[in-house]
């Protein structure tokens, strides 16, 4: 899962980055609204984390011209903007939802897990494939009841892959959603990873569909 | 005392009154005054005639030749009031009454009154006959060898007074009438003429009643400063509050991001295993979120001048609930009498009606219902949910600010008692009680009804 922080406050977007990191997520960080803006315009996120109290263009700003380009990420809007006048504005300009500081960082992961879940089209928490499990709400799978211990980029693998189960998932896609915008991606790493998940959960759940990517699949429709 | 009416019609009309009667009086004198020449003047005419032939009649030696004497028949009539006189030294010859000047004759140039010196050279005085009757003279000064003779020839005044007052009395009625007439049209005018400054009275109101935002620009050239600088004013107050809010606004992030840093330090594994400094962060942030969201009320006092409509706060706010707690299928059952609106500034409803309706959402099962109907001058709204609802004691501790009954989530205690507090300020009041229908919470909010649009 990939996440756009936007958080002018160099203290707190690191603190709120490495918290996400250490539950996988994948995090770029703009420390104004101009740099969020155009990386939420330009690149591919399963959700963003929006200040509202920006330097140089304001969150609302921001959020009304992506929503207004067209894109339909889903957005928690982080601020210190505590007015129910101010949430109202949030949601009207597009917000998906809202949340005020101080706040627990495990409520912004909770949050956000249920903003790519939702997105993706789950109402549940639960998704289940054949014998694999993944409640999208803790981020935890299971296989055969039993907890399936991942590293964090299987789990982004795995993850982007059961939120769309029985879809092929472009492998470009793919690569997007596991690693940060500036890390140096090997052309082959992806193929190791989902080499290594197969042997956790079984070759025949894992698809490859030459030229395209993978998709995560039950067994033969 | 004050003598100027404080009214503005009172004091135009005063002046104007004031300036009709001192024309009306000035022109009743001066046609009084040209009537009574026009008539003395025929009684002139007369007199100056009989004198003439009486000075005719005096000879050098200052006796009078009777056998020269001519009386006009006016002077005939004896009872009437006509005389005539010619004294000199030596002697006094009268016919009719005799006649004593009021005034002393005056013998030098100039008139003896108002009157011009007839070219002839007889001069006008006034007298009292011997019946006590007032008598307009002529007289005339004849030189002769004994002396000065003086000649004068009197004539009743009530011949002159008498057609002047049968002339005055319709002249005084019609100008009276014409005085009233005057009077009317003032009044007229200054309704007429005043009728701006009511008109603009009536936008001001509109703009307290929060019906409009601005007094009309199109004014009489009088008023149009003045509007222009009413909604200068008005922009101001609104700039100002604006103002605040958006300090409010900065304030809030300038004290809220430096402490949900600290807050993120504070949950990293070890730093705080008791939670007592998480305790304390969060005492803080209750705290300045309570003063914050006083700070964000709109001023005491400013009630009354603004309408909120609240079937669309409410929607706008079940838009944002839907949106917080999207995990939760809860049903809105929402019945609000259309065009309901309060006397409340639209930030203010929203931080009420948000607070209770986000306490309504944290806590309710299934549902959350949602009812606003008039009750006399106020607005009655009831919000009610399914929820475990409050004791009476949690009612009272629930209302106390930092009291927090909830400690899931990241609710905080002071929800309540803000909503209570701005439904104070703007001159309503939230209860506390348990739903009939649900056993869940049911919380009453009353407000001012704003007056009704245009």
């Amino acid at each position: 899962m990939r996440i756009l922080l936007v958080e002018d406050d160099a203290m707190l977007a690191e603190g709120i980055a490495r918290a996400l990191r250490a539950e996988s997520f994948v995090v770029d960080v703009a420390a104004n609204g101009e740099d969020g803006g155009h990386l939420g315009s330009t690149e591919l996120y399963d959700a963003a984390v929006l200040d509202l109290g920006l330097p140089r263009k304001d969150g609302v700003t921001v959020l009304r011209e992506w929503r207004a380009e067209g894109r339909d990420l889903p957005v928690l809007i982080l601020t210190a903007r505590d007015g129910w006048s101010e949430k109202v504005a949030g949601f009207k300009a597009g917000a998906d939802d809202y949340l005020t500081k101080p706040f627990r960082v495990e409520e912004v992961i909770m949050r956000l897990r249920a903003l790519v879940r939702r997105a993706a089209g789950h109402a549940g928490a639960l998704i289940t494939c054949g014998r694999l499990a993944f409640d999208a709400q803790l981020g935890t799978f299971e296989m055969d009841g039993l907890p399936l211990k991942l590293t964090a980029f299987e789990w982004r693998v795995l993850s982007a892959l059961m939120l769309r189960k029985e879809v092929v998932v472009d492998r470009g896609e793919l690569i997007e959603r596991v690693y940060e915008r500036d890390a140096d991606v090997d052309s082959n790493s992806i193929e190791v990873i989902i080499g290594r998940l197969r042997k956790k959960i079984g070759a025949e759940m894992i698809e490859t569909v030459r030229g395209r990517g993978y998709r995560v699949t039950a067994g033969p429709a | 005392m004050r003598l100027l009416p404080r009214s503005l019609t009172g004091r135009l009309l005063a002046i104007s009154m004031l300036t009709t009667i001192a024309a009306l009086a000035f022109a009743a004198f001066s046609i009084g005054h040209v009537l009574e020449r026009f008539v003395i003047r025929g009684m002139d005419q007369q007199l100056d005639a009989q004198v003439a032939m009486l000075s005719r009649a005096v000879r050098g030696d200052g006796t009078l030749d009777r056998g020269r004497i001519v009386n006009l028949p006016v002077f005939e009539q004896t009872g009437e009031g006509w005389s005539w006189s010619v004294e000199s030294p030596r002697g006094r010859w009268t016919n009719g009454n005799a006649v004593t000047s009021e005034h002393p004759l005056r013998r030098g140039p100039g008139p003896l009154d108002h009157h011009d010196p007839d070219p002839a050279g007889a001069l006008p005085g006034e007298g009292v006959s011997d019946t006590g009757e007032p008598v307009h003279t002529r007289e005339l000064v004849v030189p002769t060898s004994a002396g000065d003779a003086i000649v004068v020839a009197g004539g009743p005044r009530r011949l002159a007074t008498a057609p002047l007052r049968e002339a005055m009395l319709p002249l005084l009625a019609s100008l009276g009438i014409l005085g009233l007439g005057l009077a009317l049209a003032t009044v007229v005018q200054l309704r007429f003429g005043l009728r701006p400054l009511r008109t603009l009275q009536a936008a001001l109101a509109d703009i307290r009643a929060g019906r409009t935002r601005h007094v009309p620009g199109d004014q009489p050239d009088e008023l149009a400063p003045l509007a222009a600088e009413l909604n200068a004013l008005v922009d101001q107050n609104a700039a100002q509050l604006e103002h605040a809010r958006r300090h409010v606004a900065n304030l809030a992030h300038g004290l809220k991001t430096p402490l949900a840093a600290l807050s993120l330090k504070l949950e990293e594994s070890g730093r705080d295993p008791e939670g007592g400094l998480r305790a304390m962060v969060a005492d803080i942030d209750g705290r300045v979120r309570h003063h914050l969201g006083r700070a964000r009320a709109s001023a005491p006092g400013s009630r009354h001048q603004t309408r909120t409509e609240l079937a669309r706060a409410v929607s706008d706010l079940t838009a944002v609930m839907k949106g917080i707690h999207a995990d939760r299928a809860i049903h809105v059952a929402i019945e609000i009498t259309p065009h309901l609106a309060v006397a409340a500034d639209p930030q203010d409803i929203d931080e009420m009606l948000g607070n209770l309706l986000d306490n309504a959402w944290r806590h309710t099962c299934s549902s959350v219902t949602i009812a606003a109907a008039p009750s006399g001058s106020t607005v009655e709204l009831v919000i009610e949910d399914d929820g475990p609802g409050l004791s009476e004691q949690a009612i009272l501790e629930a209302l106390v600010p930092g009291r927090r009954l909830d400690e899931r989530g990241d609710g905080h205690g002071f929800g309540l008692p803000i909503a209570q507090e701005l439904a104070e300020l703007n001159g309503g009041s939230l209860v506390l009680g348990t739903s009939r229908s649900g056993g869940g919470l049911r919380a009453v909010l009353v407000l001012p009804a704003a007056t009704p649009p245009l």
